[in-house]
């Protein structure tokens, strides 16, 4: 099959092309003038590195941080023993089961959005039922929000691994004595680690940079990584976008070197 | 004995509280779908009017046509490229496979706003207006890495010696891969085919940093539309249409899916 090998250069160029030169961009733009929207005008500044000390980024930052955070502590501590459950099933309509957790993915992510801000809005069809909430603005409601839309995307991967993984060593760790607590922490638990990994990884990155859930459901007032971004691209300061994503993309690639570290091949990634 | 019912009524506890939150705002959404009153939530009066909505609403069926016609072109395309560098990246040496691996996912794990203006910034520099080829490709760019990822495992169940048997026997690259290599990679390659429509029914948040004025696909239209307070409950009605349309899918499947196996394991017993 070496003669097929050819076929993965048009890929590394493309590659190339749409990740490479557009992350060098990026980082010229962040400590220089350049600039992609208009004119060429060239000078190397620190203005905005700066921005990085400025309170709008740091309390964006810290935002990302506490909401991402916890939606993922939240997502690993429910998502982990469902996976778990879905795992160890041993239904004929297994497959079924793990396809309805898909289904809500399917349903578009900004109706959900819309969905969620109607539940915690003081008027709303959940009158009919005689709720009535008026959490918009509250953590409580963001982090909710946030858990619904990726709390499948923790499950996944964990289930992935845990599903793959060779019921013999379980049977194995039993016959030599350990009990059940004993066999999940030394033998399950470490195998699940790439899964998991993966799982904090696709919960966390989204999260943090989520923009229209923080601003729906925030009611405008909270700010994360994402908003700030998206807020700053459109208004033309394309700079500070660009060194909010050069951020962005430090946080990705600390935690894309765990992933490598744990799954080499990203088996857990689908 | 005792402790395993404890640890298992407490994995069906947290399955079930998972169903009630992802599927809270479905229902919600379905329910805002049936309502007669967009504003007055007193009492509930049930209509049909907002799914026959949708089709006079010209913008949102523009919005759908863009939509489905960037998630089946993009699908195609992801797909066909994907197959063929995954059997590029399958056929090189376990270093430069791995190394190949770690550029492929470097997209799936990057979040979609840094795709998104990565990609933003390619095209604006190359002065190429935003708008229907450029979502495409911004779709085909984010699908073609889960395809890789779909199709690899299978690959790697192929007899290695299989493509060099075919050139042997007189077949060209070309017809080996097509008739060879690609038959026994199928379901690899229609599962990354589902994954590719998925991500690109779905997305938002790339697809919002391609359009350009009044060019809109369903999640960048509703988004605009949200902005400027103009949701009407047809867009509710649209999106249980779907929610509904998979379910029915996934149940038929999952029915059609049973049979055969439950055949299969008898002939093992």
């Amino acid at each position: 099959m070496k003669s097929l090998r050819v076929m993965i250069w048009p890929y590394v160029i493309w590659l190339g092309i749409i990740i490479l030169i557009p992350s060098l961009f990026i980082i010229l733009a962040t400590v220089s003038s350049f600039h992609i929207f208009n004119d060429y005008t060239f000078r190397f500044t620190s203005e905005f590195i700066r921005f990085l000390s400025d309170p709008i980024f740091l309390n964006a930052f810290k935002n990302s941080i506490k909401y991402a955070g916890l939606t993922t502590m939240i997502c690993l501590l429910v998502g982990y023993p469902v996976a778990y459950f879905f795992a160890n099933m041993k239904s004929k309509n297994k497959t079924l089961y793990i396809a309805l957790l898909i289904v809500p993915i399917w349903s578009n992510m900004i109706v959900r959005i819309i969905a969620w801000e109607n539940v915690f809005k003081p008027v709303s069809i959940i009158n009919l039922f005689n709720l009535s909430f008026d959490l918009i603005g509250y953590d409580v409601a963001i982090i909710i929000a946030m858990v619904s839309m990726y709390l499948p995307f923790m499950i996944f991967p964990i289930y992935a691994v845990l599903d793959k993984m060779d019921h013999k060593l379980i049977e194995a760790a039993h016959d030599l004595g350990a009990g059940d607590f004993q066999t999940f922490y030394k033998v399950t638990f470490p195998l699940s680690l790439g899964g998991i990994v993966s799982g904090i990884i696709m919960t966390l990155l989204p999260a943090m940079t989520a923009f229209a859930l923080p601003e729906r459901i925030g009611g405008g007032k909270v700010i994360l990584l994402g908003n700030l971004i998206e807020k700053q691209i459109f208004r033309g300061s394309f700079n500070i976008a660009a060194t909010v994503s050069l951020v962005v993309m430090i946080v990705m690639l600390g935690l894309f070197a765990l992933i490598v570290h744990f799954d080499k091949e990203g088996e857990t990634l689908l | 004995m005792k402790k395993n019912y404890w640890s298992l009524s407490f994995q069906v506890t947290l399955t079930v509280i998972t169903f009630a939150i992802i599927y809270l705002p479905i229902l919600v959404i379905f329910l805002m779908s049936i309502h007669g009153s967009q504003y007055n939530f007193e009492k509930f009066s049930f209509t049909f009017r907002w799914y026959q909505a949708i089709f006079t609403d010209r913008q949102l069926v523009d919005a759908i046509l863009v939509t489905l016609q960037i998630a089946v072109l993009s699908t195609l395309l992801a797909t066909t490229f994907g197959t063929l560098f995954a059997i590029g990246i399958h056929s090189l040496r376990k270093k430069g496979r791995l190394r190949m691996m770690v550029l492929n996912n470097m997209p799936v794990v990057n979040p979609d706003i840094v795709t998104g203006i990565l990609m933003f910034m390619i095209f604006r520099f190359l002065r190429i207006s935003f708008g229907f080829p450029t979502m495409l490709l911004a779709h085909v760019f984010f699908s073609i890495p889960f395809v890789i990822l779909s199709v690899l495992p299978k690959l790697k169940q192929l007899d290695p010696n299989i493509f060099d048997a075919a050139l042997d026997l007189g077949a060209t690259k070309f017809q080996a891969i097509i008739k060879v290599i690609l038959p026994s990679i199928k379901v690899g390659v229609i599962a990354g085919a589902l994954i590719a429509f998925t991500m690109s029914i779905d997305d938002f948040i790339i697809s919002y940093f391609m359009k350009q004025g009044e060019f809109h696909n369903v999640s960048t239209l509703i988004y605009s539309r949200l902005g400027k307070r103009q949701i009407s409950p047809n867009i509710f009605a649209y999106n249980s249409l779907i929610v509904f349309l998979t379910i029915g899918i996934m149940v038929t499947f999952n029915r059609l899916n049973r049979n055969p196996k439950r055949i299969m394991e008898r002939e093992k017993k």
